[in-house]
């Protein structure tokens, strides 16, 4: 019997499912379109899962989720490690590529970088403003060029020609792409063109001063496209590789994760087992209008039981949960919100104290400082009082 | 005849400068009031009617006037920050913030009260910074003085606690001087250290400790709302926060003397001094640039820091607020940039 790591990466674009061993081999591996629903996509392809194991020849003793859906679903799995993408993403490419220099990752709604030095991660930079430059900026000029997102990047290639179109936002590309449509430019050409505008956007806005170095790493859902990496291969002028399973590394990255983290505590998994695949969630959000706040809660409920409590910023519906007692959520609430400093210094810790010496405040010398200032600025002040009080108070306005 | 009521805006230079304020106002006697904490009824008033386009510090001191124009205060203190040094500024924003609130809400029922204020250092407590305050409230230049200078050494108390390593955090929810000036005192006889120079004990299981110095104006770093709570992120996640508040006036200055050329502000001068320090500290793991998305000044000070932080070899992020209320980018970075200290440290 195997012991087997479930990763479920939750991501804007795709909800991808696999399945390691001890082995850290893949196992099982699902990539599928998030269509807007990931409790009832996860929900299926942990039934896929099921029926395509046999069950007498696993254990799952670990589940980690990634992902911006990760905490939803975190608690809809019960999972045991829940951490950020670009942890995940870096653990399984330095796992595959020891010798990594750079990973550039590509997914649907944002993009990263990660510096890589002897197998860690020692820098991360990720796209902060705008989504041009990512996934959903090709497949949305894909729509409107209408061709198939598969067919995108190898099409790039056999453009005969280079045109340039501006990568910087998503209305000038556009506004670009149909003029040089208009100069006669082919699809090709116009997707070759957008390959590079990516290219010079993601360089641009990530890569910034950084020096690259070498292995380099192309992940993500859009390392699918050949176009891209064609494009990255020319602008960095060297080979730009490919992971085999470049589109689930989120997924096979938080696994390990989970794994390390169930090996190191020694703790049995919280995973709530497949039997959640029959039952029914729903998530239902208020407006908690208890403070000015106005929080969105979210409230994850499966069969009829409420299994999480989310999206309030004071904590107060969250720890209703776990007490399941609404005085002691109301006490906590309050003492939160009208927690005065004074308690704030309470004892918080009995440990030994360490002198850490961070700052080196003179105070004589501060004091003297002041002194003098304050000196010089009474005899100022006595000489403004005597001789400009009139111009000065010309001088303030409104 | 009622007391007539002034009003603080709880945003921007109120976290620098409230210790200052509360006890001016006590000793003038004046009925004051503060506006309530930053939220997002609070915020969503502020950008309605604000430019779409300003920085979002402005938009939420626009909510706090609005908040206490509805609890009726007779005047808004609203001081237009201009000089705290010679030859240096404030960002232009502070230089029109008077006018930009008259114009964007012609309807304020209180009167706004804009001394304008030029000083040669931090210490504002000159006499000619406060005369329309003094003339509103018919107060004699002698009182006027005297308050002053009680108020200016209370907060000079008060920042010297700081540059001992409390947070402004530590105190910026008190409204009532009373209050202040008894957990100055406390702080000031305790034999305690700040929490940013001690172990903390819960966070013993989550990993070695970290050091991070959080590099951001106060009225970003210290405003619990529109940074998601950076500060108890951060320190629930075994981090010990040090922010530019906590280095002192001669370590600022140092730095700032090595600059060929210092920049025109006067706050983005104080955190480049304060993060140089932090970069050259080998007890710092890490820095994050808290910035608010579009802030001027900061597209300088921004890329200093990271060209700086190369030079030093200490792993460096920008992290971008805007109004979001979404919490998981900020989560998203905060998280896996502690990952990435913690890896490091652990091999080493």
């Amino acid at each position: 019997m195997k012991n087997l790591y479930l990763g479920v990466d939750i991501g804007s674009v795709s909800i991808n499912i696999i399945a390691i061993d001890e082995e850290n081999k893949l196992q099982f591996k699902l990539y599928t379109r998030n269509s807007g629903n990931p409790i009832e996509l996860v929900k299926k392809g942990l039934v896929k899962f099921k029926n395509e194991m046999n069950p007498k020849d696993y254990k799952i003793k670990g589940v980690g989720v990634t992902g911006s859906g990760r905490q939803l679903i975190g608690y809809v799995l019960g999972a045991d490690t829940v951490k950020n993408e670009i942890t995940a993403h870096a653990r399984a490419s330095t796992y595959y590529h020891p010798e990594a220099g750079t990973i550039f990752e590509i997914g649907g709604q944002d993009s990263k970088l990660i510096i890589v030095e002897d197998g860690i991660a020692v820098d991360f930079a990720m796209n902060t403003v705008c989504a041009a430059g990512t996934g959903s900026f090709l497949d949305h000029q894909a729509e409107r060029l209408g061709i198939p997102i598969e067919d995108f990047g190898g099409l790039a290639l056999e453009a005969e020609r280079d045109v340039r179109i501006a990568g910087r936002c998503t209305v000038f590309a556009e506004s670009d792409m149909i003029s040089k449509q208009q100069y006669g430019f082919t699809k090709a050409e116009i997707i070759k063109g957008l390959s590079e505008a990516l290219v010079r956007n993601y360089m641009n806005n990530l890569v910034r001063n950084r020096v690259l170095e070498g292995e380099y790493i192309f992940q993500g859902g859009v390392a699918a496209n050949i176009g891209i990496k064609a494009a990255f291969e020319e602008e960095i002028d060297s080979e730009v590789i490919v992971p085999k399973h470049h589109e689930v590394m989120g997924a096979i990255g938080i696994a390990m994760l989970a794994k390390r983290d169930i090996k190191r505590n020694n703790q049995e998994s919280s995973f709530r087992g497949f039997d959640l695949t029959e039952e029914e969630f729903e998530t239902n959000s208020f407006e908690c209008g208890d403070c000015a706040n106005n929080c969105e809660v979210i409230k994850v409920v499966a069969d009829g039981r409420v299994i999480a409590v989310t999206g309030d910023r004071c904590g107060k519906w969250a720890a209703s949960l776990i007490t399941d007692s609404s005085t002691a959520a109301a006490l906590s609430f309050n003492k939160k919100a009208d927690q005065k400093p004074e308690l704030a210094e309470s004892d918080i810790n009995k440990s030994e104290d360490i002198e850490v010496e961070l700052y080196k405040v003179d105070l004589e010398k501060e004091k003297k400082v002041m002194q003098e200032l304050k000196e010089l600025e009474e005899l100022e002040e006595e000489k403004l009082d005597e001789s400009d009080k009139d111009e000065k108070e010309d001088n303030v306005y409104v | 005849m009622r007391k007539k009521s002034i009003g603080i805006p709880r945003a921007l230079l109120y976290y620098y400068y409230f210790p200052f304020w509360l006890k001016l106002f006590s000793e003038l006697n004046l009925k004051t009031v503060i506006s309530d904490n930053t939220s997002r009824d609070l915020l969503d008033q502020g950008v309605k009617k604000s430019l779409s386009e300003i920085c979002v510090p402005i938009k939420v001191i626009i909510g706090h006037i609005l908040n206490l124009d509805q609890k009726d205060v007779d005047y808004i203190f609203l001081p237009r920050f201009r000089s705290l040094r010679k030859n240096v500024v404030l960002c232009p924003k502070f230089l029109g913030l008077p006018d930009m609130v008259s114009h964007s809400l012609p309807s304020l029922k209180a009167e706004i009260i804009a001394d304008q204020i030029d000083a040669k250092s931090d210490d504002i407590a000159q006499y000619f910074n406060h005369q329309k305050l003094a003339k509103t409230f018919n107060i004699p230049k002698r009182e006027m003085k005297k308050a002053l200078n009680k108020a200016s050494s209370f907060w000079q108390r008060y920042r010297n606690l700081l540059f001992e390593g409390y947070l402004i955090d530590d105190f910026s929810n008190i409204e009532e001087i009373e209050i202040l000036e008894k957990l100055i005192s406390k702080f000031e006889n305790s034999s305690k250290p700040p929490s940013s120079k001690k172990e903390e004990l819960k966070i013993a299981e989550k990993g070695e400790v970290l050091d991070i110095a959080l590099i951001g104006y106060v009225y970003n770093v210290f405003d619990q709302y529109i940074n998601m709570d950076i500060i108890n992120k951060l320190k629930e996640m075994g981090v010990r926060v040090h922010t530019f508040s906590m280095a002192a006036e001669e370590i600022v200055e140092k730095e700032l003397s090595k600059l060929r050329k210092p920049m025109f502000w006067e706050f983005t001068n104080k955190l480049y001094g304060a993060a140089e320090h932090y970069l050259k500290n080998d007890k710092i793991d890490g820095l994050i640039h808290l910035t608010a998305f579009g802030c001027g000044p900061d597209s300088m000070l921004g890329q200093i820091l990271e060209v700086d932080a190369k030079e030093y070899e200490k792993t460096f992020m920008t992290l971008r607020i805007d109004e979001q209320t979404g919490e998981s980018h900020i989560m998203t970075r905060i998280e896996a940039f502690i990952d990435l200290l913690r890896l490091k440290k652990e091999k080493k």
